[in-house]
Parts: structure tokens; C-alpha cells; sequence
């Protein structure tokens, strides 16, 4: 009840001054919309691109030549070979594998109805059907037989299908040339994965062994795709291969491994952990601006104190203790900052629902930075509403009283 | 068996500093008993320690030397807290100006004393509205205290002073911003509540206001120059 009785008489004496309650508020206002802004476009980023690795499948691990992303990258590391792949399937222990799928990518000079283009052909067998699930739009994906009979056959994502021979055309049986070698386009194909689509609709499949064997250029085997039965014992199956690989390619055992196992949970998980510091790094620095905020609260209400002295005066001579005068200020500051607060949740989650809308990316409102949000209001009205009030308490009557 | 007096004061003076050695006496060696039920109006020219006199008996301040006894017990080492307390329990005030909180009802304003002295609501409400009935402003309850008329501030200040109680209703200059005939109301409802048993003791320049009192004190540079019953 004294409670209620306080922040009824802080709004009662917060609506007298409604545009100088509104502009102190500014600063809260602004530093809680951003932070729960960022965060909520955080948490979409998150989750959208969580959504879009998962299509994927979740029970797929790669295996990339190089001990880092970057050495495979810069150096163009080397270190897997098609007899990796062979290794891998004839070992009869690794039961939990389903398929391995070799990929070896090549940029090279590709060329139909007269029209050159340097376009990223990619070397796969049919098991890269079940790992890059695309949709077949015309004709059929590689067979195995393609592959160990080395056929010159290709087949072509949408948008390089646009590049050559026009919108929605359909090219099955017609003949493109790949590295001056002539292929027949025996399928077309649409990628599902909106963070892949702009690279594999726009690129050319075509067998493994005629990209590594006829394929002139630095064609090497860049990753190989292995899926799994039960994803339960996921981690024992990398382990295993690592093992596999490690005495395959001679390594001792201060030697470090030539290559990298990333399944894509991890790959979840890392995306997840940078976007998850990215977007609380940009939040603690929104945050800055609630210090801010929070001296613009202090200031007013230091102006608030000395302009209502008499009033502190006459409610000391009825008897007010100095806690009584110190919670009637306090409160007053933290209900500015919490109405600051809930105003700028409002804010940031409107203005992080019309963004996903925008970018559209999925619209998330993370409770708990709502809370956080509500809970830092209260304390930066605490924390700078503490020296005003403070000294409001201070007051002798006789000197508030007498005050002009 | 002797009464013990409501207001004692032993040889009070009160000293305000000014500077490094230097202070201003307000009050010299100023002795004094009030009992239970007078109306005393306490005198003097500007300047004279009257409102010292009014701040040490309301328990807004202390003596720098000496005694006040109130109801029998020394509170000149009060801590500031102890003597909000006992402003609120035992001592109504009624000033000459800013007596209401702006921006609170009328009703509110004679609640708050209450509210400082942990009293519940419901009765806090039930006896602000006796309070007010007493002084006939109780239908201007809901209105906002800067809706009403001077005379009106003054008789809800008087409820205000009248709602814990108390022992004492001091009331400084009460009359001071008001006309002739409101400031005769105002003075016949403290000789009405005198009647009935409250000891008031009223601050006053004016000796038409002081005519109201029973016993007249008239202070003069700090001293009792004469204690006289009307």
C-alpha cells in the first residue's frame, strides 16, 4: 500500500512537468530501444541462419584438406585425395556411415550458345544428391554410373541455366562446353538453401572422376561429405576417421592433423557463439548511452529537489522521516527510468519486428533481455536517483521551510 | 499531585552561527511553562526570537543550551528522525503560507500525517474527512488544495493539525495572508477547538490575533519581556 501510495504521487508529480518527464526519460529511452533492438536482430540472425545450416541435415560431418579454414583457403592445401574416400568406404567398422561424397570445385571456362563465362564446376557422385538436396527441375541428378563410366555429362544449376540459354529455359540434352571439353546437360537443379543458393544454382556439376581426371587447373578434392546413420554416436565416427586419416596420411603423433572433421552442429554452434558475442558486444555498447540517460535523471532530479524544497520542508514538520522523503525521490527517479525502459522495449521490439520484416530474417523477442531491460531501467533510476534524493532527505525543515 | 506541564522550557537559548567565531543569538536564557488546554499567543516585533521560539516549541529545532521538556521528557538531543516523530504524534502545524502540498487533494493533504505515522488507509481516510467536517470544509474534500480559496488552505491546514491528535497545534502567523473577516473565522475555530480541550499556541505580530489567546507572551531580543493572562 505505501508502496502504491509512492509511485501514485511520483506520476502525480511527473505529470506536471510532462515534456521535461519526457526528455529525461530520452536517454533511457533510447539506450534500452537499441539494446533490445540489436538483441532481438541478434537472436533472428541466430535463428535463421540455425534454420537455414540445418537444411543441410544435421546428421552430415565435412572433412576439409588443411589444418585451418584459412591454410586450405590461402595455401591450397592438398591433403586429400580420392583414396581418402576410398579408405573411408571400404573400411567395414565404420558402420554408422550411410554415404561419402567427395567434392572437388573448379573455377574454369565454361561456354554455350556463344557465350563465355567463368563459372565454379563442381567435380561430385551421386551422393552429393543427398547432401545438397536440390530440387531437380529437368532431367535427373548424376548416377553412379556416370561417375565410374567418367561420362562427359553435366548438370546445371537455375541461374547458370539463365546465363546461357535464358529464363526458364530448359537445356536437358543440349551440349555446353567446360574447359573447352565438350558435356551434355542431362539435368537441372534448384537449390533449397537460401545462404547456399547464390553459389549452387549458379554453378555445374559434373562426375568426380572426369573433373579430377580431364579437368585441366587446380582441380583438388576440397571436401568430403560423410553422412551418418545415428547421429547419437555422430562424434565416436569422426573420431574413428580422424584416427583413420591420421595413419592413412602417416602422421605421427606429435604430428597435427592435415585436415579438419566439422560436422554441422558445430557449425551451428560457431555461428551461434560469434553472433551470440557480436550482438552482446553491440549491446553493452548501446548500454553506454543509459549512463548517459541516467545523468540526465540525476540532473532533473537534483532541479526536482531544489524546486520543490518548501514542499520537503512542510512534509518534514508533519512528521516525514528522512527515509520517508529519500523513498518518495527515489521512487519518483526509478518510475521515470522504468517507464523510460518499458517505453524503449516498446520501441526496440516494434522497431525489430518492422526490420525482420524488411530483411526477413524471423522475428524473435528474447524474454530474458526484456526482463534485463526492465531490471537496468530500475537500477540506473536507483543508482542516479540515489545522490538527489539523498540530499532531499538531508534537508532541516526549518531551512526548506524558510527556502525562497 | 502536580500536573506535569505539556511545554517546559529551562533556560533555552539557541545561537545561529555566522561564521568562523561568530554567531547571531536568537533566544536568551528563556524559560517557560505552557500546560495542557492554554491558548497562548506568543509576541513580538520582527526580529525579536518569536519564530526560534515557534521552531524550538514545534520541534523543528533545538536549543543550543538549556532544556525542552515536552510532557515531561528533555528532547533538545533529538535526533532529527526522533523529532519528526515526535512532530507528527504530538505537534499540528498550521503556517502563515505553503501550508498544502500543491498537485494533492484536499483530502490527501490532511491524510499525509497519517500516512508519515503508519496509520492504515481506511482509517486514514475516515478520519481526515471527521478532521475537515470539524473545520466545515469537508466538501471540498476531492478538490486540488490550489482550487480552493486562502481561508479554505488555512482551515484544511487546521484539520491537517487537528488529524493525529496531538498534544500542541502551533500555528505561526495563521491569519497573516488573510482578510479581516476570514482571519476572524480562522481564530474563532482555534477558540472553538480550545474549548474543547486542545492547547494552541499561536505566533502572531498582531494584537487583534493575540486578543484571541487567553495568556499573552511577548518576546523581545530573545528575552520574556512579559508573560500576561488575558
Amino acid at each position: 500500500m505505501e508502496l502504491k501510495e509512492l509511485i501514485l504521487s511520483a506520476l502525480q508529480s511527473l505529470r506536471v512537468n510532462k515534456l521535461r518527464t519526457l526528455l529525461t526519460m530520452l536517454g533511457i529511452i533510447i539506450g534500452i530501444s537499441s539494446v533490445i533492438l540489436i538483441v532481438s536482430l541478434g537472436k533472428g540472425a541466430v535463428a535463421y541462419i540455425t534454420e537455414q545450416l540445418s537444411s543441410f541435415g544435421t546428421n552430415v560431418f565435412s572433412i576439409n584438406p588443411g589444418t585451418s579454414a584459412f591454410s586450405s583457403f590461402a595455401s591450397g592445401a592438398k591433403s586429400l585425395t580420392m583414396d581418402d574416400v576410398e579408405t573411408i568406404r571400404s573400411d567395414t567398422s565404420l558402420t554408422n556411415i550411410l554415404s561419402v561424397a567427395p567434392i572437388a570445385v573448379v573455377s574454369t571456362k565454361v561456354s554455350a550458345n556463344d557465350i563465355d563465362k567463368s563459372l565454379l564446376v563442381q567435380g561430385v557422385d551421386h551422393n552429393a544428391q543427398n547432401i545438397l538436396k536440390p530440387t531437380i527441375l529437368h532431367g535427373d541428378f548424376l548416377s553412379e554410373e556416370d561417375d565410374l563410366e567418367s561420362k562427359r555429362v553435366a548438370v546445371i544449376g537455375i541461374d547458370a541455366v539463365e546465363t546461357f540459354f535464358g529464363e526458364e529455359a530448359n537445356p536437358v540434352g543440349e551440349k555446353i562446353r567446360i574447359d573447352d571439353k565438350s558435356f551434355t546437360i542431362i539435368g537441372v537443379t534448384k537449390s533449397g538453401s537460401v545462404i547456399g543458393a547464390g553459389v549452387l544454382n549458379n554453378t555445374l556439376y559434373i562426375p568426380i572422376s572426369v573433373a579430377l581426371d580431364q579437368i585441366e587447373g587446380n582441380v583438388d578434392l576440397q571436401e568430403i561429405d560423410i553422412t551418418v546413420e545415428n547421429t547419437d554416436i555422430m562424434d565416436q565416427t569422426i573420431e574413428d576417421i580422424t584416427y583413420l586419416l591420421r595413419d592413412t596420411h602417416s602422421l605421427s603423433e606429435t604430428d597435427e592433423d592435415d585436415f579438419r572433421i566439422q560436422s554441422f552442429t558445430d557449425a551451428i554452434t560457431t555461428v551461434q557463439a560469434i553472433t551470440g558475442l557480436l550482438t552482446t558486444m553491440i549491446a553493452a555498447i548501446s548500454g553506454i548511452s543509459l549512463i548517459v540517460g541516467g545523468v540526465g535523471v540525476m540532473n532533473i532530479m537534483l532541479v526536482s529537489v531544489t524546486e520543490r524544497t518548501k514542499e520537503i520542508g512542510l512534509m518534514k514538520a508533519i512528521g516525514a522521516l528522512d527515509n520517508d522523503i529519500l523513498a518518495q525521490f527515489l521512487i519518483e527517479s526509478v518510475v521515470v527510468t522504468v517507464i523510460g525502459g518499458i517505453i524503449g522495449i516498446s520501441i526496440g521490439i516494434a522497431g525489430a519486428f518492422i526490420i525482420s520484416l524488411i530483411v526477413q530474417i524471423p522475428f524473435v523477442v528474447d524474454v530474458m533481455a526484456v526482463i534485463i531491460a526492465v531490471g537496468v531501467s530500475m537500477l540506473v533510476g536507483i543508482i542516479f536517483g540515489l545522490y538527489p534524493a539523498r540530499r532531499a532527505a538531508k534537508l532541516s525543515p526549518i531551512d526548506a521551510l524558510r527556502y525562497e | 499531585m502536580t500536573q506535569t506541564p505539556l511545554i517546559q522550557f529551562e533556560h533555552v537559548a539557541k545561537k545561529y552561527p555566522l561564521g568562523v567565531g561568530e554567531f547571531y543569538q536568537a533566544l536568551y536564557d528563556v524559560s517557560l511553562v505552557i500546560k495542557e488546554g492554554e491558548f497562548v499567543a506568543i509576541m513580538g516585533p520582527s526580529g525579536s526570537g518569536k519564530s526560534t521560539t515557534m521552531h524550538i516549541l514545534g520541534a523543528l529545532d533545538t536549543p543550543t543550551s538549556g532544556k525542552y521538556l515536552l510532557k515531561g521528557k528533555d528532547i533538545s538531543l533529538y535526533t532529527s528522525n526522533d523529532l519528526a516523530r515526535i512532530r507528527n504524534k504530538e505537534i499540528g502545524f498550521v503556517f502563515q503560507a505553503f501550508n498544502l502540498l500543491p498537485r494533492t487533494t484536499v483530502l490527501k493533504n490532511v491524510e499525509r500525517p497519517m500516512y508519515y505515522g503508519r496509520i492504515p488507509q481506511q482509517e486514514r481516510t475516515a478520519r481526515a474527512m471527521e478532521a475537515l467536517k470539524m473545520v466545515g470544509i469537508d466538501q471540498k474534500a476531492n478538490n486540488l488544495s490550489n482550487h480552493i480559496s486562502g481561508g479554505q488552505i488555512q482551515r484544511v491546514a487546521i484539520a491537517r493539525a487537528l488529524v493525529m491528535n496531538p498534544s500542541i497545534i502551533l500555528a505561526d502567523e495563521p491569519t497573516g495572508n488573510l482578510d479581516t473577516k476570514t482571519a476572524t473565522e480562522i481564530m474563532t475555530i482555534f477558540q472553538n477547538l480550545n474549548k474543547k480541550g486542545h492547547t494552541i499556541i499561536v505566533i502572531t505580530h498582531e494584537e487583534t490575533i493575540a486578543n484571541y489567546a487567553k495568556r499573552r507572551i511577548s518576546i523581545v531580543d530573545g528575552s520574556i519581556v512579559s508573560d500576561k493572562k488575558m
